[in-house]
């Protein structure tokens, strides 16, 4: 496969990190080669954070983002921050209730904050959820090796909570009308 | 070779270490290398060895210069605050003569800075941030695989030349992850200790290599230790022959050996005219953008140190004999360009693209650098 560059950008809290070590984790599980990268700031909660994964079939060079192929938004600033990096065709995927300006023709909405709170009372395992969406809407990972990272990466007493948050994730594509 | 792993940079240091035969760590964490050190204390007890948290920097490499004395092979790793506090053990272990790896994860500076971005502030630090005349061996991974190789090369150079090596990469190599397979053995080198009868143990004379024998403490050997200018039974003296001609040999015992040292990666600079000079996480940036420029029609080679110093002076006049330009590019406001402007002399018009704002510099920016024929910064 060519060179995926994805950002998952959002808030600290909402599993940013975590989500992306885990794709980066089901892309070689899923037979390609990947890197992980983490941007957060002091704070452990509520500060910018965000993921880099590139995702390719052959070595990589530049192991971050660059010219962004799919952006998940997960804040208005984070929408508004990484806009200008993606590149022509590149695609965003975003929850209209964190970025309610984000209404490009590129751009698509799911709930994934309603759905993470749905599934687990709060925003932990928001990340997780916008994996499930990420999967199903772009590819670039197997769903079985989804599941499997997530299961592996995450604690054992959230495991179910977190397949389900994947699972949950994977039908706001399916049930979105076209 | 083991399997594909996604592992991290941080980690990796860790893994290398241990690899390399590492039984002792001293460590105070900060940002952004602590998960070296969550990972030593993770894995450090179960290999046998020794893991303490002391209580800041100078105590940290103070440790650490004591377990190397006891024969241990012994590490520590930091951030530019506390690399900064470490300076002074850093001349302490060059003029006693202490194997020990010093890691700096460099994050933006000065002060406490940017504690969570990547910088290349600290490339001049380590090479003279201690006072006096020292030699340094300093190393510079550009990616997770080659952060394990030169975590094991420093602990070599290290044992072999009795002196502090330091393992310098940006908070980006530290923290990325990337999927390598590490492999399951590494050369090893060891500290050369005496044979001869204890009686006669003269602890800093040296033969023709120029580095004395180092006895653990307990084998049975006395010596003594200091900081001071010494003679060769490691007494403290004044006399300016004998305090010269250990400093000479300080050096030389590195100098002399420079070129089985420095080690630089080149890339497609055969038919090149314009030729980058990074390291650590821009020479990833550069060898990306050498493809791209040379996909736009422009003969772009690259030049990627993995040894800062002593610095590989002779591989990068030979790369700026073969080109026009060489453009050097580091996130910082231009520290090893005075070097490749020396090592040039002349050969090329040497330019700099400089960053300091706590981004990395990416392909993309250096593409329009070459194509623009190089200059500016932020």
């Amino acid at each position: 496969m060519t060179r995926s560059e994805i950002r998952i950008a959002g808030a600290g809290g909402q599993g940013v990190v975590t989500a992306g070590r885990i794709l980066a984790e089901a892309a070689i599980l899923s037979g390609s080669n990947a890197t992980h990268n983490q941007v957060y700031g002091p704070q452990s909660r509520g500060g910018a954070s965000r993921s880099d994964v590139v995702i390719a079939g052959d070595e990589i060079g530049f192991p971050l983002a660059d010219e962004i192929d799919l952006l998940i938004a997960l804040s208005s600033e984070a929408f508004e921050k990484y806009r200008p990096e993606i590149v022509d065709g590149g695609r965003v995927i975003v929850d209209s209730r964190c970025a309610p300006e984000a209404d490009d023709d590129n751009t698509s909405d799911f709930a994934v904050v309603d759905t993470a709170r749905a599934v687990s009372g709060g925003q932990l395992v928001t990340g997780v959820v916008a994996l499930g969406v990420l999967q199903a809407y772009a590819g670039l990972v197997d769903a079985d090796a989804l599941g499997e990272a997530v299961a592996a990466r995450v604690p054992a007493k959230h495991r179910a909570m977190n397949l389900e948050a994947l699972r949950a994730g994977r039908e706001l594509v399916s049930g979105a009308i076209p | 070779m083991s399997e594909a792993q996604l592992i991290q940079g941080n980690e990796a240091c860790a893994r290398g270490a241990l690899a390399a035969g590492c039984n002792f760590y001293g460590g105070y964490p900060i940002t952004p290398s602590s998960e070296i050190a969550e990972h030593m204390v993770r894995m450090l007890p179960d290999a046998g060895g020794v893991f303490v948290q002391m209580e800041d920097e100078i105590a940290s490499l103070a440790a650490v210069i004591g377990a190397s004395l006891a024969g241990s092979k012994a590490m520590t790793a930091t951030s530019g605050p506390g690399f900064s506090l470490m300076q002074e053990h850093i001349g302490f272990a060059v003029m006693a003569e202490v194997p020990c790896v010093v890691v700096n994860v460099m994050r933006g500076g000065p002060s406490t800075g940017l504690p969570t971005s990547p910088s290349q502030g600290d490339v001049m630090q380590a090479r003279w941030g201690t006072h006096g005349d020292h030699p340094a061996i300093v190393l510079a991974p550009s990616s997770v695989g080659e952060v394990f190789d030169l975590t094991v090369r420093a602990f070599n150079l290290a044992e072999r030349f009795r002196t502090p090596v330091i393992l310098l990469y940006d908070e980006v190599i530290g923290h990325t992850r990337e999927s390598v397979q590490l492999p399951e053995k590494v050369e090893i080198v060891d500290r050369v200790r005496p044979d001869g009868d204890a009686a006669d143990f003269l602890p800093k004379a040296a033969d023709a290599t120029g580095v004395p024998p180092l006895p653990a403490f307990g084998d049975g050997y006395r010596f003594h230790v200091t900081g001071l200018s010494h003679d060769e039974r490691g007494f403290p003296t004044d006399d300016g022959h004998v305090a010269g001609a250990l400093l000479d040999r300080i050096h030389t015992k590195v100098s002399d050996y420079e070129d089985e040292i420095t080690a630089a990666e080149t890339f497609m600079l055969d038919d090149a005219e314009v030729a980058l000079f990074a390291y650590g996480i821009v020479g990833r940036s550069a060898r990306e953008a050498v493809l791209r420029s040379r996909d736009a029609g422009i003969k772009a080679g690259l030049i990627r140190p993995t040894t800062l110093w002593p610095f590989p002076s002779q591989q990068v006049a030979a790369a700026a004999a073969q080109v026009d330009k060489v453009i050097v590019a580091e996130m910082n406001l231009g520290q090893m360009i005075g070097e490749v402007e020396r090592a040039t002399a002349g050969q090329a018009e040497v330019v700099g693209h400089m960053r300091a704002d706590g981004e990395p510099i990416t392909p993309s920016e250096l593409v329009g650098v070459v194509s623009a024929g190089g200059g500016g910064g932020h």
